[in-house]
């Protein structure tokens, strides 16, 4: 395999995604000091979101500034991010793992006969091959997979790598090559988009970080300091379930035996005391975080690291850290 | 319509996780093996789908070993599939997905016209959810993941796409590929009749192809649980500041999730 | 050679049940137990899916299972609720006699309209003054014409307040004891029929039990079944069938109060250590777990032995005798395990008494099944 990296760029608006950049950092892991990452955008405006690559260093990007793909069907993308592959001298591909990334995947895979793997949480080089990690069964177990051959396809977990930062380079921008595209792969079209009903931030279901509130946060009109949180975090929320049948917050965000099991990167228990039916829901997670004033709570046993106090003092100053360490 | 479902047999939800002796793998000793969860929403969609289009037909294939695969396929057609196929592979249960799709693409494009090819989001077992995407490619036909609430409407699908800002609404011609989240209705339970005539119903089998070398492949080479939790770490601090400022550094340098 | 395993049909059609049972049925078996709710809706939804009419062959709209099956579903539907199951299964019960007395035109006639929708039928036997002495009951048919006329009290039904069909048994001569004794198929729409109220019970609250009075009705010749003094000899054949399914039935409550007290004994603690540690505990679950599997092959066993041709009054009676007194026992002993929390309400085990209790007396009161294993016993050395 050779040290020339391609990310495909997921468009945000006029920008790229957040997932794209996460990827760059990735790829520049991979690419290793001697490598190059080459970046790909598809679309119109592609030319102003290539801004965005050379923003976080790279410089060379390929660029199929084509009305056709703005409503297409991102699986479209496969051949013409191939060919660019192919131009640019790369044999591994790294996405941001999102809807558009992961629709996207497999079909690259088979347009540049590469071997795949989606959503992994690590990767490394290891000889000619790239080894990655994924989690597996809900979060339940992980695998470790070897992708050998000459090319590889691969979407990384959102939320998990951190997003490159720079320094910013110049950017060439370069036309991305023409390929055989039937016009059948451009057939789907999307007509519209609406936002999430609950305005913003992931669903409980996927999120890779979750932070819930328990009955230590006393009262509705606390739980904001959660809201603040988890959107630090660009998190999804949960509460227990003395939470949900306070009438808090609706049942839908119950996490617990009757309610949803999650098994996000990161839970963040705040004020949770760590009864067996809340635990139940969230024990697969990657990495539990508790934070409660009881240094002798359940929750702690289950916990990989636990902050013992008062969360209306520690959860505003965690807030506080991440909008800082995230630049924001 | 001709409508075709690719369907997976996955570990049943509780089963016991094990890795193999050499811990390389999951061990499939002992557990039992059931349709995939997105792939019962896709079975049901493609249902809905005919009971909506009379004279249509539903054909399920799945990929494995028979003991694998006949059982979802004989629980498709108690479901109300018309006929299954099963591509005959030994392959193991967390088998390298660009090659499944590739193989039933063949199995698919030898079932003669098709207008829809179904896919469940993932499976549970490995998650990948790339095979739909993979499989579209290979038989050159388009392909939309996500998707909830699919119809059909004089030759051309509406639905809807679930993505991380919110939903999308989409619109294309036949045929398409599509990988399902949710169909408009709840998967049905198959009644003990039609489970009855399904045992007996025959499956079509196929040989799979040798594997496209020049491709490279996905190879399993780990598989493990987490270790037990031995409790948490408490962090010290005087400050909640020095609180946050550690919980933080921790989380990524030591437990590499990125806050 | 023998096979303890299940066939691939026969788990799809377990699993069937099994799940009907843990998303249908049990997350209302408190309600409707604390309530003493009849859950119509449920019992609608196991029509739609093939689970009621067991027995009943499919060329009249039956499920047209043989005895193991009907076992292997019977117990997961128990596991998840005795009374719902009851009801469930007392169409089988109420048929059966129409299976094995009818000729080819009634069983037409009669069963195929019935399974066709969703209907509930009675098996009546029991009579105030008579349970166990079957061949007693004064229910008078006297006959007039081309019909009989029908006088007397049945009790203890189940399914008899909302049935639209029942089996009958009454005597055409009191004098004749058991040879007198008729059966006959009543719809509830005859004039002259009286269904009581749904009565409260120990446990089995989901399932309605209740009598039937039968004041003058007039019922043909036809809806007879087989001839004068054949009632008796047709219900016997029934029980040696309908045994069975109900050790099944008792397995399947024997094995709930198993797994809940398993499970919390490993999770409540005293003395440092979850219970589960200690061999008081250990011995009382090691005694339910072999109740739970000898309940079980015994079960089985008998099933196997009928469904091969087999009359297997021995194997039934002694099946559904030490299942029952199994699922009591073990359910017993779960309470014990569960402490003071077992003796609530709120918690799941002591329900499982109550229901297990009602296994050891209904279809044969389990004296009876003594006297029957006795009596089949001892044939064999004569």
């Amino acid at each position: 395999m050779s040290d020339t990296i391609l990310v495909v760029g997921e468009p945000d608006g006029p920008a790229l995604a957040e997932a794209t950049v996460e990827a760059v950092g990735v790829a520049r892991q991979l690419a290793g000091p001697a490598g190059t990452v080459v970046g790909f955008v598809a679309g119109s405006g592609a030319a102003a979101r290539a801004a965005g690559f050379a923003a976080v260093g790279v410089g060379r990007v390929l660029v199929a500034d084509d009305p056709r793909f703005d409503q297409a069907p991102p699986a479209a993308l496969a051949r013409p991010a191939a060919a660019t592959a192919e131009q640019a001298g790369a044999s591994v591909v790294v996405l941001g793992g999102t809807t558009f990334g992961r629709d996207l995947v497999g079909s690259l895979a088979v347009a540049f006969r590469a071997a795949a793997a989606n959503g992994v949480t690590e990767l490394e080089r290891s000889g000619d091959a790239v080894r990655v990690r994924r989690p597996v069964f809900s979060g339940r177990a992980t695998e470790e997979r070897r992708l050998t051959g000459p090319r590889a396809v691969v979407s990384v977990r959102p939320h998990t790598f951190p997003p490159a930062n720079g320094p910013a380079v110049p950017l060439a921008v370069e036309a991305a090559p023409s390929c055989d595209l039937p016009a059948a792969l451009l057939g789907p079209t999307r007509t519209a988009v609406a936002a999430a009903a609950q305005g913003g931030g992931p669903s409980l279901a996927d999120a890779a970080i979750v932070v819930s509130g328990g009955r230590g946060v006393g009262a509705p009109e606390k739980f904001a300091i959660i809201d603040a949180l988890a959107a630090s975090l660009g998190a999804a929320v949960g509460a227990s379930r003395a939470v949900t049948d306070a009438g808090w917050r609706p049942a839908s965000f119950q996490v617990g035996q009757t309610g949803r099991t999650v098994s996000p990167q990161l839970y963040v228990a705040v004020g949770i005391s760590g009864a067996i039916q809340h635990v139940i829901g969230m024990v697969s997670s990657r990495v539990i975080v508790a934070i409660n004033n009881d240094a002798t709570a359940p929750i702690f046993r289950v916990a990989d690291y636990g902050i013992a106090g008062d969360l209306f003092e520690i959860v505003p100053a965690l807030t506080a850290e991440v909008r800082r360490v995230r630049g924001k | 319509m001709e409508i075709v479902v690719c369907v997976k047999p996955v570990p049943e939800a509780e089963s016991r996780l094990r890795a193999n002796g050499a811990g390389t793998a999951f061990d499939p000793e002992g557990v039992k093996f059931v349709l995939a969860g997105y792939d019962e929403s896709a079975v049901e969609q493609a249902l809905l789908l005919k009971q909506a289009a009379p004279g249509s037909r539903v054909h399920a294939v799945a990929l494995g070993p028979p003991g694998r695969t006949d059982e979802v396929l004989r629980a498709s057609i108690a479901l109300g599939c018309d006929s299954a196929t099963a591509v005959t592979a030994d392959v193991p249960a967390f088998h390298d997905p660009v090659a499944t799709a590739r193989e039933l693409a063949e199995a698919v494009r030898g079932l003669g016209k098709v207008d829809l090819v179904l896919f469940g989001k993932h499976a549970g077992d490995d998650e990948e959810g790339l095979v739909g995407s993979a499989a579209a490619e290979a038989l050159g036909l388009p392909f939309v993941g996500f998707v909830v609430d699919l119809r059909h409407d004089a030759g051309r699908l509406r639905f809807r796409r679930s993505v991380e800002r919110g939903e999308e609404t989409w619109e294309a011609p036949l045929p398409l590929a599509v990988g399902l989240q949710q169909a408009w209705n709840d998967p049905r339970t198959a009644t003990l009749p039609a489970i009855l005539r399904s045992r007996k119903a025959p499956i079509a089998r196929r040989a799979s192809g040798p594997p496209d070398a020049a491709a490279g492949s996905s190879v399993a080479e780990r598989f493990a649980l987490p270790p037990p939790r031995q409790g948490a770490k408490m962090i010290e601090f005087k400050s909640p500041q020095e609180a946050a400022e550690k919980l933080v550094r921790l989380l990524r340098e030591e437990a590499k999730v990125f806050p | 050679m023998v096979d303890f395993s299940l066939s691939p049909d026969a788990e799809s059609l377990r699993d069937l049940a099994r799940k009907f049972a843990r998303t249908e049925m049990a997350p209302h078996a408190a309600e409707c137990d604390r309530t003493s709710r009849f859950p119509e809706e449920i019992y609608r939804k196991a029509h739609a899916l093939g689970l009621m009419n067991l027995n009943v062959p499919t060329e009249y709209g039956g499920s047209g299972l043989g005895l193991f099956e009907q076992c292997l579903i019977v117990e997961e539907l128990a596991y998840a609720c005795g009374g719902m199951t009851t009801s469930t299964i007392a169409n089988c019960l109420a048929l059966e006699p129409i299976l094995l007395g009818g000729t080819p035109e009634q069983q037409r006639r009669i069963l195929s309209p019935f399974c066709s929708a969703y209907q509930l039928a009675a098996f009546c036997l029991t009579e105030p003054s008579s349970g166990s002495d079957a061949g007693a009951v004064k229910t008078r048919a006297r006959r007039d014409g081309d019909a009989y006329v029908l006088d007397g009290e049945k009790c203890f039904i189940s399914n008899a307040p909302h049935a639209s069909l029942y089996t009958v048994f009454a005597t055409v001569d009191p004098g004749l004891k058991h040879r007198g004794v008729t059966a006959f198929v009543v719809p509830r729409s005859t004039e002259g029929v009286v269904v009581g109220k749904d009565e409260e019970k120990m446990g089995h609250r989901a399932s309605a039990t209740g009598s039937v009075r039968f004041e003058r009705v007039r019922v043909p010749a036809s809806d007879r079944l087989q001839g004068e003094g054949d009632g008796f000899s047709l219900a016997m054949r029934t029980l040696d069938q309908t045994r069975t399914p109900i050790g099944a039935l008792a397995t399947g409550i024997a094995q709930a109060a198993l797994d809940h007290a398993a499970r919390y004994a490993l999770k409540r603690e005293t003395f440092g250590k979850p219970i589960a540690e200690h061999q008081a505990i250990q011995i009382k679950l090691a005694n339910m777990t072999q109740a739970v599997h000898a309940a079980r092959l015994l079960t089985w066993h008998a099933a196997w032995t009928i469904d091969r041709g087999g009359k297997g009054t021995l194997e039934s009676s002694i099946a559904k005798c030490f299942a029952s007194d199994a699922a009591l026992h073990v359910a017993d002993e779960a309470i014990q395990i569960f402490g003071g929390y077992g003796y609530m309400k709120e918690y799941p085990v002591e329900k499982l008494l109550r229901d297990a209790k009602l296994t050891q007396i209904y279809e044969g009161a389990n004296e009876i099944q003594r006297l029957v294993t006795a009596r089949e016993l001892l044939r064999a050395y004569s």
